[in-house]
């Protein structure tokens, strides 16, 4: 046989393309797994369950009170369709005790012309509880496209018009799009200064959410933004459909002292609590460099060392500031795993204010990332498991795992926000700082 | 047994191609079987009298519902033996706005396989019959799938069918690298222009790296066929027409050349290609 053109070379072994980030079929579950007293129903093929298991862990569900379903799409499904075998799982769990079950559609169905909308509304007079569709295919985008679009639905289905404001009330939106895998005590962190400031939190978009909070979630009169990288449409959608203005907007998430005090500061003026953010600031910081004076951190020793930042904006946008502040690093690299341009906006005027030039690389992926590095020669990389291998041979001496850690057990939840967030950034850095003297190569060639 | 498919733009004739050269294959003593994988299912309606048969994916759908698998499907009820003797199948496609067709080819096809069709039947040569264009990757399935070993694209001498045939000898280059699949030939359908097709034709073929194997005049006596529902070597066998169907027979019969064809890249070179004859003509 003849052949008319060589193959085509393949790709250089090294160019590791590999994401950061999941798709929007696991954000989506993220979100809906973080309504309480629901279900959620796959509609795909079994491996994508997979993500939603992954998600149930995200939100720390109790699979004692949690219910997964899946469809389990085979290739008959795939040349059929398979709305019918989707009517049918949805009627086995009409007797489920729940209060919604969120159906949400991944990629092959979608491909093939399942109509999820259709079906559940053709199936909702015949169940006790509501049916929510979620048209989130993985193709649609990343695990934080996934989280606006099941936001999008959820306020859109769920969401009553009527009901009057609740003074001094939030709506937190999106404290699970954060790479920080203990994001839950950041949100405690959040709920614990509202309370402290007499502000009531009507609803969570989404963790342990039940849903009678997200019905009455028009009834706040504020929305609180808790990622810079998913959630914005929500709060616009709230903004415009239900008159919720959002507070504390373009500032960044409170990681770090100046943040920090800026995001409370910003917080109490908005609610009349100015005296409240302005004795948290004054306690918070005290009780930080207290507990500095006594445990002796060695941030010191890292004084004007080139930094780079690899992290999703939420958490890598803010850590700018606090590498350049309170680490007194030089920040040489930003990466980070969004871009859209609200993030754009946020770390260029952030790296205006605080009078930097790193490179930054926005929607970065691992290849970039270590192309980067490469180029920048940062000594200190704060970022995740992922970077330590990606910054192999390229003379990094230190990996801060402050995100998404894989494979790593977290029991307790500790937070990068407010005061005791800064803490434990600082224990991240003087752990990394100590197990780099420990490290098999320097114990070799050290002298018994 | 020798694996044909049978693609080009749609409307350009495949069906009747396909039909006639059964029909020629079968007259020569050959054990032919006609695959129709076009969810429209008139493929082999020429050779079946004018009807349509049943489809695999009907039959299949029908099985479904009942809770039953592919391998519940009685070859019987899928694989329909023409009046001349050639084993005529349809693969259907799902119910319009649902599913994936392409797809629903490939499993239509898997279906034929995994029931030894070709083997119960003693099939010397199976000839498919694909729809319209490559217009997704679910119809290249039977090339990806090496059920389609030798791929003839059928062109007239209009500009769109010639580039409808160099798109989809990109498909046949794409995949034509994972396996014994290749381009074997263009066969020209006539719209008439013969001039002008005698001309473009054969340098497109050359240009493919292919073999111009066919001319196939534009001929009432053809479509009078079509509308007895009968191949033209059943009712015409003395006629020219005949005759060039089983030279076409004759030609695929001995043929065991196919190639990674080299389309032509810019839409530009082949405009370029086609006005030249143009103006030649």
């Amino acid at each position: 046989m003849e052949h008319g053109r060589s193959r085509r070379k393949t790709p250089e072994p090294e160019k590791c393309r590999d994401p950061y980030l999941r798709c929007a079929f696991h954000g989506a579950a993220q979100t809906a797994l973080g309504v309480a007293g629901s279900a959620l129903l796959a509609h795909s093929p079994q491996g994508c369950e997979y993500l939603v298991n992954n998600a149930f862990a995200w939100q720390a569900c109790d699979y004692m009170e949690v219910i997964t379903l899946c469809t389990k799409l085979c290739v008959d499904e795939i040349v059929h369709g398979g709305e019918e075998l989707l009517e049918r799982t949805i009627l086995e769990a009409k007797d489920l005790p729940i209060s919604a079950l969120f159906v949400l559609s991944a990629c092959g169905p979608e491909i093939v012309g399942d109509d999820i909308v259709a079906v559940c509304e053709t199936l909702q007079p015949e169940l006790k509880f509501r049916l929510i569709p979620i048209e989130c295919a993985g193709f649609r985008g990343s695990q934080y496209d996934g989280i606006d679009i099941a936001l999008d639905a959820m306020l859109k289905h769920l969401v009553n018009r009527s009901g009057e404001k609740i003074p001094n009330s939030v709506c937190l939106i999106a404290p699970h799009a954060n790479a920080n895998p203990t994001w839950i005590a950041d949100l405690d962190w959040v709920k614990g200064v509202l309370a402290q400031m007499g502000i009531r939190v009507v609803a969570t978009l989404t963790h342990r959410t039940p849903l009678a909070e997200l019905e009455h979630a028009a009834s706040a009169e504020a929305s609180l933004l808790l990622s810079h990288d998913a959630g914005q449409k929500a709060a616009d959608h709230l903004s415009a459909a239900h008159g919720i203005e959002q507070v504390c907007g373009g500032i960044p998430l409170p990681i770090g002292m100046t943040n920090t005090e800026r995001w409370l500061t910003a917080l109490g003026e908005r609610f009349d609590a100015q005296k409240t953010a302005e004795s948290m600031v004054v306690e918070g910081e005290r009780m930080a460099m207290a507990t500095c004076r006594r445990k002796w951190p060695m941030a010191r020793f890292f004084y004007r060392t080139p930094a780079a930042i690899v992290a999703d904006a939420t958490v890598g946008i803010p850590l700018v500031r606090f590498v350049t502040e309170d680490m007194e690093m030089t920040p040489d690299l930003v990466a980070l795993y969004t871009s859209q341009r609200s993030v754009r906006d946020l770390l260029e005027r952030e790296l205006d204010d605080l009078d930097l030039a790193p490179t930054v690389v926005y929607g970065t992926d691992v290849y970039r990332t270590r192309q980067a590095l490469a180029e920048t020669k940062p000594k200190v990389v704060f970022g995740s498991t992922i970077e330590r291998h990606a910054s192999e041979g390229l003379g990094v001496s230190h990996v801060v795992e402050v995100v998404k850690m894989m494979r790593q057990f977290r029991m307790i939840d500790r937070e990068y926000f407010g005061y005791t967030g800064i803490l434990d950034l600082f224990e991240c850095v003087q752990n990394e700082w100590t197990m780099a003297w420990r490290s098999r190569e320097k114990r070799y060639e050290a002298r018994w | 047994m020798k694996q044909i498919a049978i693609y080009g733009k749609g409307g350009i004739g495949k069906s009747t191609i396909a039909s006639n050269l059964s029909a020629a294959l079968n007259e020569m003593g050959q054990t032919v079987m006609q695959v129709g994988c076009d969810p429209k299912r008139d493929s082999t309606r020429i050779l079946a009298g004018g009807r349509f048969i049943p489809a695999v994916l009907e039959e299949h759908r029908e099985k479904l519902r009942v809770g039953k698998d592919e391998y519940a499907i009685d070859l019987d009820r899928i694989v329909y033996r023409s009046p001349g003797g050639i084993y005529l199948v349809e693969a259907g496609g799902p119910e319009p706005g649902v599913g994936c067709a392409g797809r629903g080819v490939l499993t239509a096809l898997q279906i034929l396989k995994d029931l030894d069709a070709f083997e119960t039947y003693g099939i010397d040569v199976a000839i498919y019959d694909v729809l319209g264009d490559v217009v997704c990757g679910g119809f290249s399935m039977p090339i990806r799938e090496g059920f389609a070993r030798e791929i003839y694209l059928v062109c007239s001498g209009g500009f769109m069918s010639i580039y409808a045939a160099n798109n989809i000898a990109r498909a046949v280059q794409r995949l034509g690298l994972r396996g014994d699949t290749g381009l074997a030939g263009i066969v020209c359908n006539s719209n008439g222009d013969e001039a002008l097709e005698r001309a473009v034709i054969p340098a497109f073929a050359q240009r493919l790296g292919t073999a111009f194997v066919q001319f196939v005049p534009r001929s009432p006596v053809i479509q009078a066929g079509e509308m007895e529902g009968r191949a033209v070597v059943e009712y015409a066998p003395d006629s020219r027409e005949a005759e060039i169907f089983r030279n076409l027979a004759r030609a695929i019969l001995a043929n065991d050349t196919r190639v990674i064809p080299t389309p032509i890249a810019e839409l530009a070179e082949l405009e370029t290609m086609y006005r030249e004859h143009l103006v030649k003509k």
